[in-house]
């Protein structure tokens, strides 16, 4: 689930824009979608790239920014350690960012490579990079947007035939015009927002044009259901369904659904926040801060290793004791992987005094891993896939336990069923 | 009453092709004459099916302009551009006696000096202003807007703009409102400053060269009348789509397409914003006579925006019929245009109805690659129009900027090329049905140049958008309006304390 941008100034003395500030700032709004690689590219004649590890404003200082000194830009943030930019320098020289998989190789990296040769090779026989983008779509099957920019100054971005993968576009001005995952980035840099990529559909910034044009087999629409619940911010706009207002949704059937007696509502920070607020309004129940951060914004559900994820949690979540102390809580987080973090926030509540503990989860049981990328171990490490609702709680020690059932996801999102991926609930399309 | 009315147009783009059309419908026995530096492949087709004259000839040469008007014996004469209006050519045809239907050169103040329009209109108190500023160099211009933090909170967040009517060339927005950002927009707004004063050089007949307005925002419409020197007339709404390309991305363009909804109206404006506006646009035409003495007949039209300040806003004005705008609004008059021009020569608009059909309105532009910023690679391509297939998806098409040469070929001169209209019930409709005809390729160029053409014009996605800034920005003035402070602005500056810039402003302009 890495986050993507492509910046790209139009118009009259368009060379004199320095873009690369631009794509910071955007991929600083796209950080929470990936924490271990930070890349920038720009072209002003030629290409320029620094990809390295670490968060964004580690990897960037004003000299670097200055080094990347091209008018159109292409920002790319990986949650992948080892990920970076796709670069192929024949038959058409163009350097490409992707989020998800392109159903072309055994491995990720084997496949957005194939996918940018293929891109390449296609912008090269049919002359036109529209078309070509267009034909890449028909032919690659998978789940994935992606951004390439090619020596002919052409920014070409795409969704997959169901457009599983956000991609939104805004513009500042007469100016800049943008393509992001998502609108956070485009809010940061204060564009407008003007809509989002249809599924199969392929969108060409030139010097002298926006050119749009969707894939014959585009198909119904396979919108990813996870981006609402965890992946996006909850500033943001995908596919024209703001994702705070689902997640208030979201809270609000977890209170109908599950009702229990308890003292306050408490959302593990930061993505169950709007999920409590939900809860907190529908049950009419106390809402309070439970958690103090320590650090960085750490993502800890998307860290590479079990032991980064514990000391993420723990850095994460240090209760505010005078909230918890006798209360009867409930506590309300986004999802549930393996259960470790779980209990160990649990355990950590009820050690500073918390008397009863009832744990709703904002999504339903995570059943099966994500063909397109969002990384989800495979289905044995999945708690919610082996144990009920029942046993879960008597793990990780909470008095009650409940998942959201997935009509209740889908009614939060207010998309039609058959308009949203569901693959990692446990649901596949016929 | 004549018998045969002998009727002379100026100007060579589409809105003409459309002012030759609608004067081809009437119900009189018209003859069409017309001059136009290209020779317009639709209006020249019009002029010869009447049995009329086309000449071609620089239509800004007032006498010249005037001479072939005599020459020919015209009844009367209507302008299409605002440039004739600015060099006199309706002051030169009247000279001769032949009335004209156009904006003679002092009242066209209003489109050519946009520092001017928007003096009279703070001396007049009229409503729907904006904060401004001129500049005569652009040293000053950069001294003022590089203070960030210690400066007047308005001028953080400008337009910039000639302050004269440039071809709708040159306007640049850059809201700086991202601290973060800061130097990037700044640099870039000093650039463009230094750029607009050179462009500017060419025109000698203005003293200011630059004019800074406070930014705003919200949805735009065109409001486009009949003016007759008594009486205004307003008709339907249009929203013009300035942005060159997809997505309201990319430089300004003079309107890259542009549609009505039905009723007179946009489907995200009230009629009392309607009656607003059209009060605005009359109390200008009317302060400008006073202002000038002379009578105004002819078009005028108020490019206007909702904006959260004081409601229907005028940002600036045209002195002719908007291009497409002219497209939608003629598409739908269902009075004989003569009767109307009649009308306007004899004063007496307020006795006559003008009537324009129910139906929604969707013009598209299409353009040569390279337009709008780099026009020298979009001009001198050969084009192929299949107006046959056009008409099979039951659109219309207007010629703009292409010349009939005399060998019959057709050649881009760099601007909107064609203007594409579809009639329907809704926009959406409408939109639809342009898109689906350029589809089947009816336009080609021969040597293997391309076009481009924004086709979410319309669209239901565009109309959403639109509506839901409208609805923001109405809820904002509308909450000024109960409290009565629409239009009030107020500042406040460490160290100095509060300011009213609008009391400033008019001190300022006193002053002169």
């Amino acid at each position: 689930m890495p986050g993507i941008i492509g910046i790209y100034p139009f118009g009259l003395n368009r060379e004199n824009w320095r873009i690369s500030r631009f794509v910071y700032y955007g991929l600083l709004a796209l950080q929470h979608r990936g924490q271990e690689i930070s890349s920038i590219a720009t072209f002003g004649g030629e290409f320029k790239e620094i990809t390295q590890k670490g968060l964004v404003d580690e990897v960037f200082n004003e000299d670097r920014l200055k080094q990347l000194d091209g008018f159109i830009g292409l920002g790319y943030v990986s949650p992948l350690e080892n990920s970076k930019p796709i670069k192929v320098s024949s038959p058409v020289e163009l350097i490409l960012v992707g989020d998800g998989i392109p159903l072309l190789g055994e491995s990720r990296d084997k496949a957005w490579k194939a996918f940018a040769e293929l891109l390449s090779d296609e912008i090269s026989r049919v002359k036109n990079a529209l078309k070509a983008g267009v034909n890449v779509i028909e032919q690659v099957d998978g789940g994935y947007s992606f951004i390439a920019l090619t020596e002919n100054q052409e920014m070409i971005a795409g969704r997959d035939k169901h457009g599983v993968k956000p991609l939104e576009v805004g513009s500042l001005g007469f100016d800049l015009g943008a393509i992001a995952s998502e609108t956070s980035a485009l809010d940061v840099l204060g564009m407008e927002h003007a809509s989002y990529i249809k599924p199969g559909e392929v969108v060409k910034f030139d010097p002298y044009s926006i050119e749009r044009a969707r894939a014959k087999s585009a198909a119904q629409s396979s919108y990813c259901s996870f981006e609402y619940v965890y992946l996006a911010r909850p500033d943001s706009i995908i596919n024209g369904i703001p994702v705070y207002a689902v997640r208030e949704r979201i809270g609000e059937a977890l209170a109908r659904k599950f009702p229990v007696e308890a003292d306050t509502v408490i959302g593990v920070p930061e993505t169950a926040i709007p999920f409590a607020i939900g809860y907190s309004r529908a049950a009419g129940m106390k809402l309070d801060l439970g958690f103090i951060t320590t650090g960085r914004k750490i993502r800890t559900a998307i860290k590479p290793s079990v032991f980064e994820r514990i000391v993420g949690v723990q850095l994460k979540l240090n209760p505010i004791k005078s909230v918890i102390d006798g209360k009867d809580i409930v506590l309300i987080d986004d999802s549930v992987v393996r259960g470790t973090t779980l209990r160990n926030t649990v355990w950590n509540l009820k050690r500073r005094g918390a008397r009863r503990i009832h744990v709703r989860i904002g999504s339903p049981p995570l059943k099966s891993p994500c063909p397109f990328g969002v990384e989800i171990p495979p289905p044995d490490e999945l708690i919610g896939r082996a144990l009920s609702e029942a046993e879960i709680a008597e793990i990780v020690g909470a008095d009650t336990f409940h998942f959201l059932p997935l009509k209740d996801l889908i009614s939060s999102i207010r998309l039609p069923r058959n308009s949203l991926c569901l693959r990692c609930w446990g649901e596949t399309r016929d | 009453m004549k018998l045969v009315i002998k009727v002379m147009g100026v100007g060579g783009g589409a809105r003409e092709n459309a002012l030759a059309e609608a004067i081809s419908r009437s119900n009189r026995e018209v003859k069409i004459y017309w001059v136009s530096e290209l020779r317009n492949p639709g209006i020249y087709r019009l002029v010869k099916s009447t049995g009329g004259e086309y000449a071609l000839a620089k239509t800004t040469n007032a006498r010249k302009v005037a001479e072939i008007a005599a020459k020919w014996n015209v009844d009367l004469v209507v302008i299409g551009p605002e440039e004739p209006n600015f060099h006199g050519v309706p002051d030169e045809v009247e000279n001769k006696g032949i009335p004209c239907i156009g904006a003679k050169k002092s009242v066209s103040i209003l489109e050519m000096s946009k520092a001017e329009m928007r003096r009279i209109q703070w001396k007049f108190n009229i409503p729907g202003k904006l904060l401004f500023k001129t500049y005569k160099s652009y040293l000053d211009a950069i001294e003022d807007l590089k203070r960030f933090s210690d400066t007047l909170t308005w001028l953080q967040n400008v337009a910039l703009k000639p302050a004269r009517q440039a071809g709708g060339k040159g306007v640049k927005v850059v809201e700086d409102v991202q601290a973060y950002l800061h130097r990037e927009k700044s640099e870039f707004k000093e650039r463009h400053i230094k750029w607009l004063e050179e462009y500017m050089g060419k025109y000698s007949d203005v003293e200011e060269k630059i004019l800074v307005e406070e930014k705003v925002w919200g949805p735009e419409y065109t409001l486009q009348c009949f003016v007759d020197g008594r009486t205004v007339i307003g008709m339907p709404l249009v929203q013009d789509n300035k942005h060159a390309y997809e997505f309201d991305i990319g430089p300004e363009t003079g309107g890259m397409g542009s549609y009505t909804g039905r009723g007179m109206l946009l489907p995200f404006i009230t009629m009392e914003e309607y009656e607003r506006s059209l009060e605005i646009v009359k109390s200008m035409v009317y302060a400008v006579q006073k202002v000038t003495g002379e009578k105004y007949k002819g078009f005028i039209a108020g490019q206007m925006m909702l904006t959260e300040i004081e409601g229907p806003t005028l940002i600036e004005m045209y002195s002719r019929l908007g291009d497409p705008e002219a497209v939608n609004v003629l598409a739908l008059l269902e009075t004989d245009i003569i009767d109307i021009f009649e009308a306007i020569i004899d004063e007496r608009l307020s006795k006559i109805k003008i009537k324009f059909s129910d139906k929604a309105t969707v013009v598209k532009a299409l353009a040569p690659k390279g337009y709008p910023d780099f026009k020298s690679i979009a001009k001198g391509h050969e084009v192929y129009v299949d107006e046959k297939l056009i008409g099979k998806f039951g659109c219309k098409l207007y010629w703009g900027s292409i010349h009939l040469q005399d060998d019959g070929k057709m050649i881009t001169g760099g601007s909107r090329m064609l203007e594409i209209l579809a009639v329907d019930d809704d926009p959406a409709k409408a939109s639809e049905r342009i898109d689906e005809c350029l589809k089947h390729n009816p336009v080609k160029f021969l040597d293997g140049w391309s076009y481009f053409y924004r086709s979410d014009i319309g669209s239901a996605e565009m109309i959403k958008r639109r509506t839901a800034i409208a609805e923001r920005v109405r809820r904002l003035y509308k909450y000024r309006e109960e409290r009565g402070i629409l239009g009030k602005r107020i500042d406040w500056l460490p160290k100095i304390g509060k300011i009213d810039p609008v009391s400033l402003l008019l001190k300022e302009l006193g002053g002169e």
